[in-house]
């Protein structure tokens, strides 16, 4: 089995590496990619042509996609490394002149993503070539791709970091809505997944709650009704009044039991 | 020809100026995962719900620590973490300039101290997940008199509470009952 570190020293080999910098400063404005899918879905090629569309125009920087690897200078390596793909891949790296930016495009390019452990696949692109530039997303967006081809050219600077959080004290967390009975929180954040999915179930929920932190019956039938007089969704407002629904039936119980 | 022009002037520049200037993305958008670790009490929820295995738990017990993880080259950006999440400690933001050169920058991880059970003395559970729940029960009403002894029921870990389960439920059972199955 061919890998990184039986065939392609490349990042331990000074002269390609000297080779490299000096690519990325002469390279300028014509920048020739060529992709190789290596067993993806064609999420990532789909979104690759995207980013060379004239919405996106890489060719202002230069930046073009180009059929042959012998004409290439960056290699994208898009789709988890799976078996049957791994020698054609080997073939495409090969015959691109080097020096060669490699980039692994996608979740799956970088680690193999939602594939990562299944029978066929060894892994992301990293199993085989040595990386240059890691390009996360699912398939990652025309932005995030051009983004990407400019890190790798060292026209822009990267901005994620890897972070590591130690617990040094052990602080409180406290639930949510405080002043809220957990009961009531509870009917209405299962209301508000049941008739709008969890997200927005979600979103919607901490809304309403918000407005019940006004604690007077009156004056949140008061906040609801004005804020839903502003709502244009028809939709957006059904899920409201069904949550206003629930609150007021409970708290008619709750002052009909006092009373 | 002069029909082109028109029109062409009319529609204006459809091309972006990204890396120039920020990129507008739309309202919704699914990007880089912000982790918040103040806010996270070690649940693990998220590592249960995420598809692609990007957030990772493991627990160390001899060194009393339970390690949370999410591999930004290995999430999908579903935002599943972010339902589920009872502490909203992680949420989706419109970042999506994700590229990096290195592997280790794609990684972001956290420690939690665990907790000791005050029987058997093992390590078994997040020190911040027991205060949270602890926080939800007086939120519940219940009074910070009591939180006192509900932390010391809390503090056992499971196995000594079914060995403490099975001494009462021995000692509550009638001597005939015992002597019957002794002789059965």
């Amino acid at each position: 089995m061919i890998t990184v570190k039986g065939d392609f020293n490349d990042n331990r080999d000074t002269k390609l590496v000297e080779l490299k910098e000096k690519l990325k400063k002469v390279i300028k404005r014509s920048v020739n990619v060529y992709r190789v899918d290596c067993g993806g879905c064609n999420g990532c090629e789909i979104e690759i042509f995207a980013s060379i569309s004239p919405v996106y125009d890489p060719e202002r920087l230069g930046i073009k996609v180009v059929a042959s690897p012998r004409h290439a200078d960056v290699l994208l390596f898009t789709g988890p490394m799976t078996r049957p793909m791994r020698l054609p891949a080997l073939r495409a790296y090969q015959a691109t002149p080097d020096p060669k930016i490699v980039i692994a495009y996608g979740t799956c390019g970088c680690s193999g993503g939602i594939f990562h452990d299944a029978y066929s696949v060894w892994g992301g692109t990293d199993s085989i070539f040595p990386v240059d530039v890691y390009i996360p997303g699912c398939p990652p967006t025309p932005g995030a791709t051009l983004y990407g081809i400019g890190v790798a050219l060292d026209l822009l600077q990267q901005k994620i970091k890897g972070e590591h959080h130690v617990e040094d004290e052990v602080s409180r967390v406290q639930p949510r809505h405080p002043n809220i009975h957990p009961d009531l929180r509870k009917d209405i954040e299962r209301e508000a997944r049941r008739l709008s999915g969890y997200l927005h179930g979600k979103q919607i929920a901490d809304k309403y709650l918000q407005f019940l932190e006004e604690g007077d019956l009156q004056a949140v039938d008061g906040k609801v009704k004005g804020f839903l007089k502003k709502e244009k969704d028809p939709r957006l407002v059904e899920v409201y009044l069904k949550l206003h629904q629930i609150f007021t039936a409970r708290m008619e119980r709750v002052t009909g039991n006092v009373g | 020809m002069f029909k082109l022009l028109k029109k062409a002037l009319q529609v204006g520049e459809a091309t972006v100026e990204y890396p120039f200037k920020p990129l507008e993305v739309a309202p919704g958008f699914r990007g880089k995962p912000i982790y918040n670790f103040q806010q996270c009490i070690a649940c693990g929820a998220c590592a249960i719900a995420c598809p692609a295995n990007a957030i990772t738990m493991d627990y160390n017990l001899e060194k009393g620590i339970k390690s949370w993880k999410v591999f930004y080259g290995r999430c999908i950006f579903c935002g599943r973490c972010e339902e589920v999440c009872p502490t909203g400690a992680i949420t989706l933001s419109p970042d999506f300039e994700l590229a990096a050169t290195a592997k280790e920058d794609l990684y972001c991880k956290a420690d939690f101290r665990l907790t000791r059970c005050h029987l058997c003395g093992e390590y078994f559970v997040p020190a911040k997940e027991l205060e949270y729940i602890l926080a939800a029960l007086e939120q519940a009403g219940q009074p910070g008199s009591a939180s006192h002894i509900t932390r010391q029921v809390m503090e056992v870990c499971p196995q000594c509470k079914r060995r403490q389960g099975i001494k009462t439920a021995v000692k509550s059972l009638p001597r005939a009952v015992g002597q019957q199955q002794g002789r059965g």
